[in-house]
Parts: C-alpha cells; sequence; structure tokens
C-alpha cells in the first residue's frame, strides 16, 4: 500500500517541481512573486486541449506548440504589465496584486471561451498499467515522470554549461554587478519569463493528459508551485526541486493517515509552519533578511 | 425594488469588509488576504448557533464577530515573523485552509452541502425578513464600523499603525510594541470581518464554502485599492462602485455563463489598470511600500 502511496507523490511531486521550476527561475531574476504563473498552467493545459481534440493535430507536436505558446503568453504578461511597472520602479506588493488581476483575467478569458465544464484531453484508458516494486502505474503516469526528469535535466545542464544560463545565475545573484560586466537585465527578464513558463505550460500539459481540465486548475497549482519553492528555499533551483518532490511525497503519505479531502489543509499547514519558523526554506543558503 | 435594495445589502456588507480590510492593507500597511476566512468564520458560527442551538442571530453576530477575532490573532502571527509578499501568501494559506476546514468538516458544516435555512434578524417580536428592514440593520452595522475605525484609526494607536506602515524599524525605536500592535490590528479587523459574515448569512439564509474561496479575499482587496488605501470614505467608494456595477450586466440581459467571467475579467482588468497607473487607488493617499 505504501509503494502505491509513495508512486502517486512522486508522480504529483514531479509536477510540483517543473511548476515550482519555472516560480523560482522567474523569482530569481525579477524578485517577486510572479501569481499569474498558475494561469500560464491553466493556458498549456487548455491549449494542449485546443491542438489535440478541437484541430485534431498529432499528440507530440500540439503538446510541443503548447509549451511554445505558453511561453509566449508568459512573455507577454512580463511586456505589457510587469515592464512598465519596473520602469516606474514599482514595490514588490503592487507587483503581486497586478499579478492576481493578470490571474483572474486570463483565468475568466478561459473560462469565457472553453466554459466552466471539465474537459478531457487524455485518449488512453487509465486501466492500462504496469506494476512496478508494487505499485499500480499508467503509461501517462510514466511519460509525465519521465519528461519532468529530462527537463529537470535539461535546465540543470542549461543554468551550469551554457552562457545564457551562467548569465541568468549571475543576475539571480546581483543584478547590479551583472549590468556592470555587460549582461543586460531585460534580456535576462525575458529569457527567465520564456522559460519559465513554458515550464508552466509543459506542466499543465502533462496534467491534462492525466486528469480532467478546468479553468480553475491554476490556483491550486500556484500555490503548490509557490510552497514547493518556499519549502526548498525560495530562489534555488534545486530546492524548488527538492520542495516539489517533498511537497508531492508528504501530501500522498498524508492521506494515508486522514481523509483526501485535508490534502491542503496539509500543505498550507506546511508552508505556514515554514514560513514561521524557517523561512528561507530548507537550502535556502542566505537569509535575505530584508526580503523576510 | 427588492431588487435594487438587495444590492444595496450585499453593497453593505462589502464595505464592511473592505473598511475592516483597509485597517490591515491600507492603514497598517500589512498585505493580507486572509480575510474571507474570517468573514466565513463568523458566518458560520453565527448560522450554526441560530440552526443548531436556536439562539437568537444576535448573539451569533456578537459570537461569530468574537471567534473571527480570534482567529485573527492565530492569522497575526506570520505578520510578526514575515513581511511583504511572503505574508500575502502565509494569510493566503490561512484563507485556503479556512474553505478546506468548512469543505471538509462535514459532521459540522455539512460541507458542500452547505447550510440553509438559517433565520433571520428580529427585534423583539419583529422580524426583519423584508428587505428595507434587513437594509437599515446593514446601514446601522455600516455606520458603527465606520464610525468606530474612524475612531481608531485617528487615535494614538492609528498613529502607531501608521508608524509601522512608514517605518516599522522606527516606530520599534521609539518604544512602541510593533508585535503587539499588529496582532491587535488583525483582532479588530477580523471582528468586523465576523460582523459582516453574520449579516451575510443571515441575510442569504443559505451558506456553503463556495461563497468563501479565496478569490473572494482577492476582490474585497481589489475594493479596498479601487477605493484608495487608508481611506475610509475611499471603502464606501470602493466597494459599493464594484458591487454595484457588475449589475449593469444583468440589466443588459448577458446570460449568467458570459455575465459570470465577464465580471471576474473586468475585476482582474481594473486590478491592473490600478497598479499601472494609479496604485494608491481613487481617493487613497498611501501606496504600498
Amino acid at each position: 500500500m505504501i509503494e502505491q502511496f509513495l508512486t502517486n507523490g512522486i508522480i504529483a511531486g514531479s509536477v510540483y517541481a517543473l511548476i515550482a521550476l519555472g516560480f523560482t527561475i522567474i523569482y530569481r531574476t525579477v524578485k517577486f512573486f510572479h501569481f499569474a504563473h498558475g494561469v500560464v498552467y491553466t493556458a498549456g493545459a487548455y491549449l494542449a486541449y485546443t491542438f489535440c481534440i478541437l484541430l485534431g493535430v498529432n499528440l507530440i507536436i500540439s503538446l510541443l506548440f503548447a509549451a511554445i505558446l505558453a511561453g509566449i503568453i508568459g512573455i507577454a504578461i512580463d511586456k505589457l504589465v510587469y515592464f512598465p511597472l519596473r520602469t516606474q520602479k514599482a514595490p514588490n506588493l503592487v507587483f503581486l496584486v497586478a499579478s492576481f488581476g493578470v490571474f483572474i483575467f486570463i483565468q475568466n478569458l478561459i473560462q469565457l471561451i472553453y466554459g466552466a465544464q471539465v474537459l478531457t484531453v487524455n485518449t488512453s484508458p487509465a486501466t492500462e498499467g504496469y506494476n512496478i516494486f508494487g505499485a499500480f502505474i499508467t503509461g501517462v503516469q510514466i511519460l509525465i515522470l519521465a519528461v519532468c526528469c529530462l527537463l529537470l535535466i535539461i535546465l540543470w545542464l542549461f543554468f551550469q554549461k551554457t552562457k545564457a544560463g551562467k548569465a541568468m545565475r549571475a543576475v539571480a545573484d546581483d543584478p547590479t554587478a551583472a549590468s556592470i560586466v555587460g549582461i543586460y537585465p531585460e534580456k535576462i527578464i525575458f529569457l527567465s519569463f520564456a522559460i519559465g513558463s513554458a515550464l508552466a505550460g509543459a506542466a499543465g500539459i502533462l496534467i491534462s493528459l492525466e486528469t480532467n481540465i478546468v479553468p480553475t486548475m491554476g490556483l491550486d497549482a500556484v500555490l503548490k508551485g509557490i510552497i514547493a519553492s518556499i519549502i526548498g528555499g525560495i530562489g534555488s533551483v534545486p530546492g524548488a526541486m527538492l520542495g516539489g518532490f517533498l511537497l508531492g511525497i508528504v501530501e500522498n503519505l498524508g492521506i494515508m493517515i486522514i481523509p483526501a479531502g485535508w490534502k491542503d489543509t496539509i500543505t498550507f499547514a506546511i508552508l505556514i509552519i515554514f514560513l514561521l519558523f524557517r523561512p528561507s526554506g530548507i537550502l535556502g543558503k542566505k537569509v535575505d533578511e530584508e526580503r523576510l | 425594488m427588492d431588487y435594487l435594495l438587495s444590492i444595496l445589502i450585499i453593497a453593505g456588507i462589502y464595505i464592511i469588509l473592505t473598511m475592516s480590510l483597509n485597517l490591515i492593507v491600507g492603514y497598517t500597511g500589512l498585505l493580507s488576504l486572509g480575510h474571507v476566512a474570517f468573514f466565513s468564520v463568523g458566518a458560520y458560527t453565527s448560522s450554526l448557533l441560530a440552526l443548531n442551538y436556536g439562539l437568537s442571530p444576535w448573539i451569533g453576530l456578537i459570537v461569530g464577530a468574537c471567534f473571527a477575532a480570534l482567529l485573527g490573532v492565530v492569522v497575526s502571527f506570520p505578520a510578526l515573523r514575515v513581511k511583504g509578499d511572503y505574508l500575502a501568501i502565509a494569510t493566503f494559506g490561512f484563507a485556503m485552509i479556512a474553505y478546506s476546514i468548512s469543505n471538509n468538516w462535514v459532521s459540522v458544516t455539512r460541507g458542500p452541502l452547505g447550510l440553509p435555512g438559517i433565520p433571520t434578524f428580529s427585534i423583539f417580536d419583529f422580524y426583519l425578513s423584508e428587505t428595507w428592514s434587513y437594509l437599515l440593520l446593514v446601514i446601522f452595522f455600516v455606520f458603527l464600523t465606520y464610525f468606530i475605525i474612524r475612531r481608531i484609526v485617528n487615535s494614538p494607536f492609528g498613529r502607531i499603525l501608521n508608524g509601522i506602515r512608514e517605518d516599522e524599524i522606527a516606530t520599534l525605536a521609539m518604544g512602541k510594541d510593533v508585535n503587539r500592535q499588529k496582532i491587535l490590528v488583525f483582532v479588530i479587523s477580523a471582528f468586523f470581518a465576523g460582523i459582516a459574515g453574520s449579516l451575510y448569512a443571515h441575510y442569504i439564509t443559505f451558506i456553503d464554502p463556495s461563497s468563501f474561496t479565496v478569490m473572494e479575499s482577492i476582490i474585497i482587496l481589489l475594493m479596498v485599492v479601487f477605493g484608495g488605501m487608508g481611506s475610509l470614505s475611499g471603502s464606501f467608494v470602493g466597494a459599493s462602485t464594484l458591487v454595484i456595477f457588475p449589475e449593469v450586466l444583468s440589466f443588459l440581459n448577458v446570460p449568467t455563463p458570459i455575465a459570470a467571467p465577464l465580471r471576474q475579467m473586468i475585476y482582474g482588468l481594473l486590478l491592473v489598470i490600478l497598479m499601472l497607473k494609479r496604485p494608491q487607488g481613487i481617493l487613497g493617499k498611501y501606496k504600498f511600500r
């Protein structure tokens, strides 16, 4: 029994890790909570639905397109809303509140277009599956896990090996010093929104293969992403991954003991405990007292 | 006519919520998104006391507000430790927990089924079942809240709250117990939100968790920001405009599946435009820091 919950936890965790990673990549460069990240995730799922079901495009191609379009949505949010705020040197809370506005706007735009009812993208039956270490796992779940791991590895290499990745890390550490050595911050912000939003979109797409999609799915996702980032240590890339997997596993092991409806209560209780006793998270290096 | 009056009642309830949140967000400068939790606790406590124990809604109102105030103490704890966007997320967490509890504690709240048949207020033998009489009750509480909060913000305590917003460390250096004042402001604000919750429950006569989602917190925040941060007359303007204006959509005979998301889209757009053009709101004096 415990193997099954553990497996479910790892799969849920891998999706949380993707959302948290996208959130963290954006947070590191712009240093505010991009709450509308959740709605990019929703958009990813609905784009996958549009391509796959409405237009009947091949699954792999439609997933790719959906991820790219999710990245473009992220960039558009940045250019239309955050860029003007940046030029005004607005405080963090203004960014956060504007981000809520973007979230509500796009979520309801999606609801206006597709309706509030539940939609399904999944084409393969959920009964087929494999037995691994005493846990039942479906083909789609294996796909989710594989894509997540692949994306995490690619990003890891991107940050460690490529010039653009190193420039992004430099801006994350010290934007002023980075601009002195000739890294143009706007370019890095652009790149962060593109990559981060594409990741959120990818997470939404993967989830759309596994479960039904509704316009309101983004709220839960972005909150889980933020919580995973805070648990792992905000602004830390390995922290976001660790936090995501940890959150998924704790949630799913938790429902072995208490009814499933209480899952959210556990999650937010964990968040508040972390914020009260260890706001810098597990892997958070320096506690930026100014920010807390 | 009744329709118009009922909109005014809802507007009045939101004015109370907006003024009380303004105390935390506008005057003290702490971004709290947990307001709907207080609203919900007030509504559920008052309804349950009336339904299960047959107590008068007046007692429910007081007890509900006190329970909300107790929750205010708990919600204020993160404010002592973290600030800014971290505080926003932590208080958001409380709103989520409150929603989750009302949805899952089925033996008490009946979960998603909700609580039907909540009795209305009565003054001696006179039941406030007519819309106009309930409106008078709500107006009474709106002005009561207004005068008490105005008294608070103009008092020495209110000046400490302003001090916390402008410069917390300087306020601390002046020998003010910042943490105590933060807890106190959450308690006061929660108390009034609890009253609003009770007024809401006894008016609608049916409550379920869907009335108290976290999005409601953001809408109340929008009302505070739209009307004006740190301005009580702004809260009147913000709440009443944002409650009454979307009703135009129902006059235009827009079908509900379109009107509901459209209304929310207007809210979202408004929030973005406000942040871009006038982050302190129409009548507001203070900006976010």
